[in-house]
């Protein structure tokens, strides 16, 4: 009972929460617009944007000597989860069975391990580093930590159902998977669609005016 | 108020951890029982493999019946523990692959035997024991205080990475712990009270995580030797230490440097320890290198002694540093401890910091004024952080 309600409504509602919060989250940033800058452009905005959206994915020179822990645990989760999200076998196949209807190479079971082995030492490493950094101590709101946590229970739970064999598992899984889709767009979890759209419009302003951020 | 809710949280946990143990070990009595040779007993799930093994394995020739068949039996018997004596007697098989050609390997019995007559039992009776000794001791002893109070004075311990890395293996060693003992005594405690389905859902998910982090294990054991190993190393008053009982037994000061022997002694058995458990769960986990079955079972003994001894030494670490002793904790979650403690536990170190100049208020020290050394608390000024 419980389980065909987590495998049917439950899934749908909180998917369409995700893409309904998702597009709304999205929309009322790009409704805010920008100021409109009556100065002659020195440069191309759309070009300082592309560059600003994938120039920053190589971390600048304080960054990579003052945070080194942060900047490595951050690169392992963050690679590890899209590999796992994307690329694990049983994901592929849930994604071309309920949304989809096609699937695509997934990864093998080696790499699907070793995918989980890292995102999961990311993950520790950083919200350890969270926790114990005054700093990040401090910046830290309830947001940071419940976002975390769901995020390390769907893996920890996926983990756990990994030998395939237990619809319990499965559907723990699944369930903790789903409060995460509809907590995801009211959260910093956005981050993941809002990272382009912020670097955009620096790297686009900076680009306008000459500033080679 | 960050520090006190985190501090609350970390003896929460090592409460609740401790509650896991205690019904652990409770429940390893029926663990003693099941592991006596009489397995069928109420409570028990059927194994048909096992029942069929048991029963070939009481076929011994004494018991074969009289007659024209006799020679045959015994001839079969021997055939079947052809591994009896290793190598060239095993059989022939298309099969290609480690082990392929042998039909029953009676080292295989012997190393059940190990687990179900003396891991289980022994271990049990192991980590029971130090449980019951850290609760007596708690209640005789009671937590050892900073007899000069906590002064508004504090010293510079532990670094944000050398915490994390701490917390990072100690995150792992819970889980590996729990998984692991759910594995080792599950069946024999926990399948009676929660049945054969809730267990084998539960068993898996304990295998499956267990494999998962274990390897994770050896890159957290890592991280800590490369970081700590230099403060580790025995020096001049680590053996008077030892002989002194480390002060924690009677009333009289014994002094320390920045680590004292116990956690030398700590580190160095989670370096070889751990080590060997980290070695013996990979050579478990990828069974793709050539490894047969008797180095399975070597590795599977080896990594279960391993693993209680660790767990044991680690109930007795949880204890001192978190409600054994007033001020232990701190260093680890703020990265600063207190003058009066490190003055009563590691003196020789305090005296060092406070010659230096290195003593600060209690305000110095608060959140985003985290000083980062020159270096490696610890470790003299000429020996420069990394």
């Amino acid at each position: 009972m419980i389980g065909e309600f987590i495998d049917g409504p439950f899934w749908y509602f909180a998917l369409g929460v995700f893409l309904l919060g998702v597009a709304w989250r999205i929309f009322s940033i790009l409704r805010a617009g920008i100021a409109v800058d009556f100065s002659v452009p020195t440069g191309s905005g759309a070009v300082g944007a592309i560059r600003a959206i994938f120039s920053r994915f190589v971390p600048r020179r304080p960054v990579r000597t003052g945070g080194k822990l942060q900047l490595v645990a951050g690169y392992m989760f963050h690679l590890g989860l899209f590999a796992l999200l994307f690329f694990a076998q049983p994901h592929v196949d849930f994604i071309a069975e309920r949304i989809t209807g096609a699937g695509w190479p997934a990864l093998p079971h080696w790499g699907f391990i070793l995918a989980s082995e890292i995102a999961f030492a990311g993950l520790i490493l950083l919200w350890l580093h969270r926790l114990l950094h005054p700093v990040t101590r401090l910046l830290s709101s309830a947001d940071d930590y419940l976002g975390t946590g769901l995020v390390f229970l769907v893996m920890l739970t996926g983990c756990l159902a990994l030998a395939q064999s237990f619809e319990p598992l499965r559907l723990i899984h699944l369930f903790l998977a789903e409060l995460l889709l509809i907590y995801f767009p009211f959260s910093n979890l956005m981050h993941a669609f809002t990272f382009s759209i912020s670097r955009g419009y620096t790297g686009a302003t900076m680009a306008r005016k000459g500033v080679n951020a | 108020m960050v520090i006190s809710v985190t501090r609350e949280i970390v003896r929460i946990c090592s409460l609740s951890s401790a509650l896991v143990w205690l019904v652990l070990l409770m429940f390893s009595g029926p663990g003693l029982l099941w592991a006596a040779p009489e397995p069928q007993e109420a409570g028990v799930v059927p194994n048909p493999g096992a029942d069929l093994w048991r029963e070939v394995r009481q076929r011994t020739p004494a018991d074969t019946t009289a007659g024209p068949t006799e020679p045959r039996d015994m001839n079969v018997w021997r055939e079947l523990r052809q591994r009896e004596t290793f190598g060239p007697s095993a059989g022939v098989t298309q099969a290609r692959g480690v082990d392929s050609g042998v039909l029953i390997n009676p080292f295989g019995d012997q190393w059940r035997q190990f687990r179900m007559e003396r891991l289980l039992p022994y271990g049990g009776y192991l980590l029971g024991g130090m449980l019951l000794f850290v609760i007596l001791f708690y209640l005789i002893r009671g937590r050892v205080p900073i007899h000069a109070g906590a002064s508004d004075k504090k010293l510079f311990r532990y670094t944000v990475f050398e915490r994390t890395v701490h917390w990072f293996l100690a995150s792992l060693v819970l889980f590996l712990g729990i998984t692991g003992l759910i594995l080792l005594f599950g069946r024999s405690f926990l399948l009676p009270l929660i049945g054969p389905e809730a267990f084998s859902v539960l068993a898996s998910a304990s295998k499956e995580g267990h494999n998962l982090f274990g390897p994770l294990f050896a890159l957290a054991l890592l991280l800590l030797f490369v970081r700590f190993v230099r403060r580790n190393i025995y020096q001049r008053g680590d053996l008077t230490w030892l002989l002194k009982g480390g002060g924690i037994i009677g009333k009289k000061h014994v002094p320390s440097n920045f680590f004292n022997m116990g956690e030398k002694s700590m580190f160095w058995m989670l370096v070889f320890v751990g080590g060997a458990i980290a070695a013996s769960g990979l050579i478990l986990l990828f069974p793709v290198f050539g490894q047969g079955r008797e180095w399975m079972a070597i590795s599977h003994v080896a990594h279960g002694i391993g693993a209680v001894l660790l767990l044991t030494v680690i109930i007795g670490h949880i204890y001192i540093g978190s409600i054994g002793m007033e001020g232990a904790l701190e260093g680890m979650t703020s990265g600063y401890c207190d003058l009066n403690w490190a003055r009563e536990h590691h003196d020789w170190w305090a005296q060092r910091c406070e010659e230096r100049g290195e003593v600060i208020t209690k305000s110095d020290s608060s959140a985003a004024k985290e000083s980062i050394p020159a270096h490696e608390p610890g470790l003299e000024s000429g020996e420069v952080a990394k």
